[in-house]
């Protein structure tokens, strides 16, 4: 049986997640959080224009 | 004419620090892009940055934000450029540039100013240059005594960080 590795601490953070983190130079660690936020703005364009498009009234032709 | 809405639609946060280093500002990077350089897996959309008040680093200061288009972040879409004396006092600046949102803030929790605050930062090396950044055990600190429900949410992985940080050394 595969040996059971606890990846969270008592507050449930993301242990491996820290270390995978402290590996990166400060200009990586940068670059990952631009990279999130132009990630979490396309997500949110995405979601603005769906939204957008649902509330257009329909056109009958 | 830009707006706020639109300033807000991209972000090169990196940039920022990059430009406030190469217009030689004294400044030294507090908040949640701190704990990012220094290992901690979060994210955060804005720089925060607690500024030297001398009159020269102000000169230079005001300079740079006018390089990227800063105006102040508000929530109606009224266009307001910073002015030079807007930095004098003991006020936060709240910015939209072209690079993202930039706090500017004379101090933080506390009151406590760039000067109190150099002695408990670290050096760190960004594209061939250095600048200070609040180390990670005063911004848990700091954040202990904050009243904004975000900070507190974020203790736990800054306390999670700091453990690992010291187990390496």
């Amino acid at each position: 049986m595969a040996e059971e590795i606890k990846t969270q601490n008592s507050s449930g953070v993301d242990k491996g997640l820290v270390a995978m983190f402290i590996k990166m130079s400060p200009e990586q660690r940068l670059k990952a959080n631009d990279n999130a936020i132009r990630a979490i703005l396309e997500l949110r364009n995405a979601y603005q224009r769906q939204k957008n498009s649902k509330c257009r009234p329909k056109r009958n032709n | 004419m830009h707006t706020n809405a639109k300033k807000t639609a991209s972000a090169d946060l990196s940039a920022i620090i990059e430009g406030l280093i190469k217009a030689d500002v004294k400044f030294i990077l507090v908040g949640g892009l701190a704990a990012v350089v220094q290992g901690a897996p979060v994210t955060t959309i804005d720089v925060d940055i607690v500024y030297n008040r001398s009159s020269e680093n102000v000169s230079k200061l005001f300079t740079f934000l006018k390089s990227i288009d800063a105006i102040y972040r508000r929530p109606d879409n009224k266009i307001i450029v910073p002015k030079k004396e807007d930095f004098s006092g003991m006020r936060h600046a709240l910015f939209s540039t072209r690079l993202g949102p930039l706090d500017v803030l004379a101090f933080i929790e506390q009151e406590k100013t760039y000067e109190d605050l150099l002695k408990h930062t670290v050096e760190i090396e960004f594209r061939g240059h250095t600048f200070h950044v609040l180390n990670i055990k005063t911004l848990i600190e700091l954040k202990k005594t904050s009243k904004d429900p975000k900070d507190k949410q974020r203790l736990p992985v800054l306390e999670e960080t700091l453990r690992q940080l010291e187990n390496e050394k």
